[in-house]
């Protein structure tokens, strides 16, 4: 029982740090808590669909096409949506939730309602870990989701766009009196925010069905990783990713399952009774210490 | 004075326009229709396909002339409305609003198909006894249905439940139980439900047959609706060396228990009832990961059965109408009642020769005919009575996926058509 519940509360953690990584980065940078997020996410999974069985897309142009497009889509949100309600933090969420729903509800309209969306898997097979069988897609989502940190790491240390986020995101108007344009960035996070939920998407709704109820899963998920590692900080996430993560599957398999959902809910609770900014957070660390 | 004697009046006139009951018009005038309310769940496959089946019965019985209520025939309309219960979070309130917008704007004749979710059903049994309206029921399985109408006859006496309940599922279990503990020696159970009435109803009542039966029950887990990640329990079952795993699913997210099963390899005879792997279809959905289950199929029809040709007739006619993408689409629970529930309404109406409410309950507690789920008989407690023979009674059977992609009839033996084999992570 122990080595499987090594192996499956990893994949668990690696699933809840790649679900809120994008969330995490647009908030972070521009400090827009984008709440269509959910929506985005499903979108992804949908545009794939629609892709591979209406149009016949071979499944990497699929992959290749949904990234770009829904990156685009979070570019033009910026512009045309927040744009107009930056700095209001309450216009933020209302506009982008609304956004999210809308997404959601749309597919609803549609019909996509049923058990028939599913995703393929990257690669079909299995492999035994201390006798535990574990499927490649799973070995998929702990490669993917390590090779996103590790990207996320050199593309903010390393290279022009992401300097400017980091600066943006250290310290706006410095990074302005530096040249640095804050709504393009802004922008560009929130395009690299939903790109990253995209990628999600595409590796973990293979393991399930595309449902519309995921996507409202998936930003309550961003959201109580975001608030007990920090929201604003990446090693945050993945600490309070595998905090999560073992905490479900140790609730799943000595308590009850249904309390599995309970682990959020409590998490978000104590996170904010105790360290509002949560684990890694700064932006209310003044604050807290007086 | 005056001001207080006006104003009690408006007071006195409000309350009995609130108070008065909406009555459906009983006496047609000629070429007036009988109108069939169908309030459900749409997004389900098992409301999206009930209410394909009523639409095709009520052209069927158009296209015949329609329905004779006293010296006048009068056509079929039906009208559904979508209360989404289904969906995790959708309180019961707006499934109940749903179901009163359509009663009021369409003036229904009768409810048929109606709730999806127990929880749903249990409080529109009072919505139905306020507008005292006939209710054929073809989803929703609670026991606690039946208890309600036992109770307080005079008040529930208008609804009526023709698809398969909890306790007859718990009963078809319990014999396929028997066969497998013949054929293979099992004797460890591992049971798995959804956190909903019916799911909990049938894990708990085949729990406790297991317990009388000698079996062991290596654990109960229940998952909350919309639950995506069953490996908490699917390692305890390893764990345990459960020979069995049971399920209870109507969630469209239910098909991840199977996947997760799959690529853990955990070496168990999955059973019960998944709802997305009841379809046709679901061999290539599941891309052939459904080999080996032994799925419940609530009730005859989609899948048809020889014994019983009205369920043949009625799975070829259904391809006609709405295309083969559809038929093999067609759920495991609802099609065949909300088909025969048409027939079975107006059989009533012919014979009450009236759409008088009481007077069709004494007729629907009457019915007695053979639809596509077998024959159709109402218990003094309105439940269709279900069994394993379908001369005597309504049926529901089991079946094994099997290479090359085929749902083949295991259960009961009187229709079988096949025996139960190991699936492959067994083998």
């Amino acid at each position: 029982m122990i080595p499987s519940i090594i192996i499956y509360g990893l994949v668990n953690s690696v699933i809840l740090a790649l679900t809120a990584i994008g969330f995490s980065l647009t908030f972070g940078i521009s400090g827009v808590a984008n709440f269509a997020y959910g929506g985005f996410y499903i979108f992804s999974g949908f545009l794939v669909w629609m892709l591979l069985n209406y149009l016949k897309f071979p499944f990497v142009l699929a992959i290749v096409v949904t990234i770009g497009v829904v990156g685009l889509l979070g570019f033009v949100t910026y512009w045309v949506i927040l744009l107009r309600v930056r700095g209001i933090p309450l216009s933020e969420v209302i506009a982008t939730f609304a956004l999210g729903v809308g997404i959601l509800e749309l597919f609803r309209w549609m019909g996509f309602v049923t058990y028939e969306f599913t995703l393929p898997y990257l690669k079909k097979g299995m492999i035994m870990i201390a006798g535990v069988p574990l499927d490649y897609q799973r070995l998929f989502i702990i490669g993917i989701g390590l090779a996103l940190v590790l990207f996320l790491y050199f593309f903010t240390h390393y290279t022009r766009i992401g300097l400017a986020f980091r600066g943006i995101a250290q310290n706006e108007r410095t990074a302005i009196s530096l040249g640095i344009k804050s709504d393009w960035t802004a922008a560009l996070s929130l395009a690299f925010g939903s790109a990253m939920a995209s990628v999600a998407a595409i590796v973990i709704l293979p393991l399930g069905i595309i449902s519309i109820n995921t996507g409202y899963e998936v930003l309550l998920i961003a959201v109580a990783v975001g608030i007990v590692g920090g929201l604003e900080s990446v090693p945050g996430i993945l600490v309070a990713s595998l905090i999560l993560g073992y905490a479900q599957i140790i609730t799943g398999t000595y308590f009850k399952p249904e309390w599995m959902m309970v682990v959020y809910l409590a998490a978000i609770v104590f996170i904010l009774a105790i360290k509002p900014s949560g684990l890694f957070g700064k932006f209310k660390e003044l604050e807290e210490r007086v | 004075m005056k001001k207080g004697i006006f104003f009690s009046f408006i007071l006195f006139v409000l309350a009995i326009f609130i108070g008065m009951p909406y009555t459906a018009n009983a006496q047609l005038k000629p070429g007036e229709p009988i109108v069939i309310g169908v309030p459900t769940a749409l997004g389900s496959i098992e409301g999206r396909d009930g209410w394909m089946a009523i639409q095709m019965a009520v052209d069927e019985i158009n296209a015949k002339g329609g329905v004779q209520v006293g010296n006048t025939k009068h056509q079929l309309k039906a009208f559904s409305i979508d209360t989404r219960e289904h969906e995790p979070g959708i309180p019961v309130q707006d499934a109940l609003t749903a179901t009163e917008k359509l009663i009021l704007e369409k003036k229904p004749h009768t409810i048929l198909l109606g709730n999806f979710r127990s929880e749903v059903l249990f409080a529109t049994m009072d919505l139905i006894s306020k507008y005292k309206l006939p209710y054929i029921c073809c989803i929703a399985m609670t026991p606690l249905f039946q208890k309600k109408i036992v109770d307080d006859y005079d008040k529930y006496k208008y609804c009526f439940r023709n698809c398969l309940n909890s306790p007859y599922l718990a009963m078809y279990m319990a014999e396929v139980m028997g066969y497998i503990k013949k054929q293979f020696g099992f004797n460890k159970a591992y049971i798995i439900v959804q956190d909903t009435l019916w799911a909990q109803a049938t894990g708990k009542g085949l729990d406790k047959w297991y317990k009388e039966n000698g079996w062991e029950v290596g654990g109960y887990d229940a998952y909350a609706l919309g639950a995506g990640d069953f490996s908490p329990s699917l390692m305890k079952v390893r764990a345990q060396k459960a020979q069995l795993i049971v399920t209870f699913f109507d969630m469209p997210q239910s098909g991840i228990l199977l996947k997760q099963a799959r690529t853990m390899q955990i070496p168990a005879l999955l059973t019960g009832f998944i709802s997305p792997v009841a379809p046709e279809n679901a061999w290539d959905v599941f891309e052939k990961e459904v080999e080996g289950m032994v799925n419940m199929q609530f009730e005859i029809g989609p899948v048809p059965v020889k014994a019983v040709p009205k369920s043949v007739t009625f799975n070829q006619n259904f391809g006609k109408k709405w295309g083969e993408e559809a038929r093999k689409k067609l759920s495991g629970h609802g099609p065949g009642p909300s088909y025969d529930s048409v027939y079975i309404f107006a059989d009533a109406v012919e014979r009450a020769r009236s759409l008088d409410p009481d007077a069709l309950v004494t007729a629907l507690e009457k019915t007695d005919m053979t639809g596509v789920v077998g024959r159709i008989r109402f218990s003094k407690d309105h439940q269709v009575v279900y069994g394993v023979d379908p001369k005597e009674t309504a049926l529901g059977c089991g079946f094994q996926w099997k290479k090359p992609g085929t749902r083949v009839v295991v259960f009961p033996e009187v229709v079988a058509e096949g025996k139960i084999e190991l699936p492959p992570s067994m083998k």
